[in-house]
C-alpha cells in the first residue's frame, strides 16, 4: 500500500493502482473516455490529463507512488479537457439525430455539457433527455441546425426548436441535417422559421436549402 | 580542427606506399559523381605510371567542396582539390601530374605544410574550419570507414579497454562527470539514464544506437556512421558494459543502406577482432550486436516508438514506466543517438578532460550542426556547444546565397522553432534555444532567407508532422491536421483575424497533452513564427498579401510591357487561355482567368514576367 495526495486528501492504495483508482477513492471524479478497465489503457484520449509536478499525465496509466501529489481539477486542465473534447468534435460526424445512444448513454455528449462545449446540436439534448424527435413527427424543428446548451427546454415541452441559439457552421453538419429534413418537413415551413432569427445567415443557407431541395 | 598531425596521423595520411589518393565514398559524394572521379584518377594514375594507392575513406561533411580528392605523397603536403569535375578527365590527370611535379597551385588546401614546398593555406586556416572542433568527427575523411586495422591505430577501441578495466559504477561516474548530455534531441543526461538502468535487476539488458535520425535537413548520424562506423560501435559496447547489458541494436533506417551496410561490417570486424561475443578482451563481460533495418518514420525519434518499431509496429507509448525500466520485450532498454555513443567513445579514448575543454556549465563538449538552406557553404559543422548561431553560420558556412538576406534559421527539424536573425547571437545549447521557442533536436539548422514565407513554412513542417503523426493520441491527430487546415485557409487569404488565437490556443493544448514529443513539439513552428513574424500572418490576413509572393493564391502575376518581346511563348503553355496580345506585341494576363500556376514566368525567355 502507498500513500497518495489527490487534491490535498491523503489516501492509501495498492502500489500497483494508478492515479485514477486513487481519485476515485479520494472522491474526486476524473472524466475518462478511451479508458476500459483491464481492456484498454494506451491514454490516447487524453481526457483524464492531470498535474503531475507542473507536468500533465493521463491518469489512467500513471502508476501511484509514495507521496506522489496529484491536482485533478484547475482552470488550465479545464481548459485542456475543453480544449480536448473540441478537438473531438472537431472529426466528429455530428448526427445526433440518427444515433443510438439514447437517454444519456453518450458519455462525449456528458462531458460536451459539463465542459460548456458549444459544438453539438440541439438534437444532442433531445437525445440526452430521451424525448422523442419532432422532426419526424414532421414539425419544423430546428433541432439538427442549432448550437446545443439549452437543456432542450422547448422541446421538452412538444415545442419545436426556433433555433434561438445560433446556428452550426459545419458544413458537414448543414449537409447531413438537411438530409434528414428530406420528405419529413416542408420547405416553405422550414424556411420561414430560419429566417425568423437568422435572417443574417441567409447567404449560408440558401446555399443548402435551395440546392438540397 | 584540432587535428594533431604526431607520427601515427602521419603514417595514415602518407599510407604504407608513400603515397595515398583519399577519395570519399560516401552517400553525398556519391551523390556528386565521385565514382566518376574515382574511375578518372584510376586511369591517371595508369598512365602517368605512379605508385600510388588509392584510399576510400568517408566524407569530411563539407557538401560544398564534393566530390573532392585528397593527394599525399611523401615530402610533398597532402593537398585537398575541392569540387572536382567528374566529367572532366584530363583535368585531373593534370592536377595529379602537376601535384607529383610539385606544383599545387589548384589545391583549395593542404592539411599540413611541408618546408621548402609553395603551397596554399592550410585547412585550419580556412573559413569553414577555422571554429570548428572536430572531437568526435575526428576522423572523417581521414581513414578507411570499412578497416576496423586503421581505426585502432588512431586510438580506436583504447576506449573500450579503459573502460572494461573499470567498474560500472566508474564509467558511469566518468560519463557523469563529463556533463554528456543526449545529442538525439532531448539533451537528457546520458548518466542518470545509463545509472537507471544499471540499477535495474534483470537477466537481460538492452542498449539500443539509435541511428533513424528523421528530421529533414539533418544528416550527421549518417555521415558519422559511413566514415567512422566503429567509433559509434565502441561507443555501444562501453554503454552496453556499464548498464550490465548483454545485447545491443543498432537501429538505422532501410533509406540508408551505405550507413547499414557499414555498421553492419564494422559489427563483423570488431566479432572477428574478439571486441564482441564472449569474454570480452579476457573479461567475464558477453555483449553482442544485431543491425536492425527499419522502414522508419520520424515517429522513432520518440524512445518508446523505436522500440515498438523493433517489437512491431512504431507507435509511441505513454511514459511511465521509462524504456530504462521496462523497453524492448519488456526489459530494461537504453537508447541513445548514434553521436552520444560516439562521443562516449572518444571521451573513453581521450579522456574527460580533453572533452570538457569545451562547452558550457551544463552541457559539456562539442556537437555536430548540419547547415543547410540558404547557404553559401552547406555541410556538418562540430562547434562546441555553446557557439553563437551568427558565428555557425555566417562565419563557417558562408552566410547567405547571392543576392539574399537570411531572415531566419529553423532549428531542430519540424519540430524545432524558427530564432528570426535579430536573434542569432544566443548560444546553441539546449536552455537557451528551448528558452527561444526552439529545440536542438538532432542539430539541423535550416536557413531560411527572404524569398520565404512564414506561414508557407510553418504550413509545410505541421504537414510533415501530420502525416508523421503515429494517429494514436488524440491531441496530435486532430490537432495538428487543425492547424495545418488553418495554416492553409490563411496561405490562401481566406484567413481571419481570430484564427491566430485559434492557433495559439490549441498549439499550446497540444503541446501540454499529447502522448510523446513528437506531438509535444509538433506546434513549435506555428507558436514560433506566431511569436516572431506576427508581421507576416497579418499581412496575410488583413492585406490579402504575401510579402514573400509564395502563397499562391495571394501573388498576382503581370507581364512588364517595358521587357516583353512578344514572343507569344507564355501564350502558348497558359494552361487556362489568359494571357492575350497580338504577336510582337507586349502580352497581357488577364487576372480574373489566371490560375495563379507560375508556367509563364518559368517559360518566359526575356524574363518579363513577375509576381507582384
Amino acid at each position: 500500500m502507498v500513500k497518495v495526495i489527490v487534491n490535498g486528501v491523503e489516501v492509501e492504495v495498492p502500489s500497483n493502482a494508478t492515479v485514477l483508482d486513487a481519485a476515485e477513492k479520494a472522491g474526486f471524479k476524473i472524466p475518462t473516455l478511451c479508458h476500459l478497465e483491464g481492456i484498454f489503457d494506451e491514454a490516447t484520449c487524453r481526457i483524464c490529463v492531470v498535474d503531475i509536478g507542473g507536468r500533465l499525465f493521463p491518469s489512467c496509466r500513471y502508476p501511484v507512488s509514495e507521496g506522489l501529489k496529484v491536482t485533478t481539477e484547475s482552470d488550465a486542465i479545464r481548459k485542456y479537457r475543453r480544449d480536448l473534447i473540441n478537438l473531438l468534435f472537431a472529426t466528429h460526424k455530428i448526427k445526433c439525430w440518427s444515433c443510438v445512444r439514447k437517454g444519456g448513454a453518450c458519455t462525449l455528449l456528458s462531458l460536451a455539457k459539463d465542459y460548456g462545449v458549444e459544438a453539438p446540436v440541439v438534437c444532442s439534448e433531445c437525445m440526452f433527455f430521451g424525448i422523442d424527435c419532432l422532426v419526424a413527427k414532421g414539425q419544423p424543428c430546428l433541432g439538427p441546425l442549432t448550437i446545443a446548451g439549452c437543456d432542450a427546454e422547448c422541446t421538452k415541452n412538444g415545442m419545436p426548436c426556433i433555433g434561438c441559439r445560433g446556428p452550426i457552421t459545419s458544413a458537414e453538419v448543414w449537409k447531413s441535417a438537411i438530409e434528414f429534413y428530406d420528405d419529413k418537413v416542408k420547405k416553405d415551413e422550414l424556411l420561414s422559421k430560419i429566417k425568423l432569427f437568422w435572417n443574417k445567415y441567409m447567404d449560408m443557407i440558401s446555399r443548402y436549402v435551395e440546392v438540397k431541395r | 580542427m584540432s587535428l594533431k598531425i604526431d607520427e601515427k596521423t602521419r603514417k595514415i595520411i602518407y599510407g604504407p606506399k608513400g603515397f595515398r589518393i583519399r577519395i570519399p565514398i560516401a552517400s553525398c559524394s556519391l551523390a556528386a559523381g565521385v565514382n566518376s572521379v574515382r574511375d578518372a584518377v584510376v586511369n591517371a594514375i595508369e598512365s602517368l605510371g605512379v605508385e600510388a594507392e588509392i584510399y576510400r575513406v568517408g566524407c569530411m561533411g563539407q557538401c560544398f567542396i564534393d566530390p573532392w580528392i585528397e593527394i599525399a605523397k611523401e615530402g610533398l603536403p597532402p593537398a585537398i582539390y575541392g569540387n572536382v569535375d567528374p566529367n572532366n578527365a584530363s583535368k585531373i590527370k593534370e592536377i595529379i601530374q602537376n601535384y607529383v611535379n610539385g606544383d599545387l597551385s589548384e589545391a583549395m588546401a593542404v592539411r599540413f605544410k611541408v618546408d621548402g614546398v609553395k603551397s596554399p593555406q592550410e585547412l585550419t586556416e580556412l573559413d569553414p574550419w577555422k571554429y570548428q572542433v572536430r572531437f568526435v568527427s575526428r576522423n572523417c575523411g581521414l581513414i578507411d570507414p570499412e578497416s576496423i586495422e586503421d581505426y585502432i591505430a588512431t586510438g580506436g577501441y583504447s576506449g573500450l579497454k579503459r573502460a572494461l578495466e573499470m567498474k560500472r559504477e566508474e564509467v558511469i561516474e566518468e560519463i557523469k562527470r563529463s556533463k554528456l548530455r543526449g545529442r538525439g534531441g532531448a539533451g537528457f543526461p546520458t548518466w542518470l539514464k545509463w545509472n537507471l538502468c544499471y540499477q535495474q535487476k534483470s537477466d537481460v539488458k538492452y542498449v539500443i544506437c539509435n541511428g533513424d535520425e528523421g528530421d529533414p535537413g539533418a544528416f550527421m548520424n549518417r555521415l558519422l556512421s559511413e566514415s567512422d562506423p566503429h567509433r559509434v560501435v565502441e561507443g555501444l559496447i562501453i554503454a552496453g558494459y556499464a548498464v550490465g547489458a548483454t545485447n545491443g541494436v543498432i537501429f538505422v533506417r532501410a533509406e540508408k543502406p551505405l550507413m547499414a551496410e557499414r555498421l553492419a561490417k564494422a559489427v563483423q570486424q570488431a566479432r572477428e577482432k574478439g571486441f564482441l561475443g564472449k569474454n570480452i578482451l579476457g573479461t567475464d563481460f558477453n555483449f553482442d550486436i544485431v543491425t536492425y533495418r527499419s522502414a522508419g518514420a520520424f515517429v522513432c525519434g520518440e524512445e518508446t516508438a523505436l522500440i515498438a518499431a523493433i517489437e512491431g509496429r512504431s507507435r509511441s507509448r505513454q511514459r511511465p514506466p521509462y524504456p530504462a525500466v521496462k523497453g524492448l520485450w519488456g526489459k530494461p532498454t537504453i537508447l541513445n543517438n548514434v553521436e552520444t555513443l560516439a562521443h562516449v567513445a572518444t571521451i573513453f579514448q581521450f579522456g574527460v578532460e580533453e572533452f570538457l575543454k569545451y562547452g558550457t556549465e551544463r552541457t559539456g563538449g562539442t556537437k555536430m550542426f548540419c547547415v543547410t538552406g540558404s547557404v553559401k557553404r552547406t555541410g556538418v559543422y562540430e562547434v562546441p556547444i555553446g557557439t553563437t548561431i551568427r558565428r555557425l553560420i555566417y562565419d563557417l558556412a558562408g552566410g547567405a546565397k547571392e543576392g539574399k538576406n537570411i531572415k531566419a534559421v529553423q532549428a531542430g527539424g519540424p519540430s524545432g522553432g524558427c530564432i528570426p536573425v535579430e536573434l542569432f547571437d544566443v548560444q546553441l545549447d539546449f536552455e537557451t534555444l528551448q528558452q527561444y521557442g526552439a529545440i536542438m533536436g538532432s542539430g539541423g539548422l535550416v536557413v531560411i532567407d527572404d524569398s520565404m514565407c512564414m506561414v508557407d513554412v510553418a504550413h509545410f513542417f505541421t504537414g510533415f508532422t501530420l502525416a508523421e503523426s503515429c494517429g494514436k493520441c488524440l491531441p496530435c491527430r486532430v490537432g495538428v491536421k487543425l492547424l495545418n487546415q488553418i495554416l492553409g485557409k490563411i496561405k490562401e487569404g481566406e484567413g481571419k483575424i481570430e484564427d491566430l488565437e485559434t492557433l495559439q490556443e490549441i498549439g499550446e493544448s497540444i503541446m501540454k497533452t499529447s502522448l510523446c514529443a513528437l506531438g509535444g513539439t509538433a506546434p513549435n513552428p506555428v507558436i514560433s513564427t506566431l511569436k516572431y513574424f506576427k508581421h507576416e500572418y497579418l499581412e496575410h490576413i488583413e492585406r490579402k498579401h504575401c510579402p514573400a509572393k509564395v502563397c499562391q493564391k495571394l501573388v498576382t502575376y503581370v507581364i512588364n510591357p517595358g521587357i516583353c518581346n512578344g514572343c507569344g511563348t507564355c501564350l502558348r503553355s497558359c494552361p487556362a487561355g489568359a494571357i492575350e496580345g497580338k504577336p510582337r506585341d507586349a502580352h497581357k494576363i488577364i487576372a480574373e482567368k489566371c490560375l495563379r500556376c507560375g508556367q509563364c514566368m518559368i517559360v518566359c525567355p526575356a524574363g518579363a514576367v513577375g509576381k507582384v
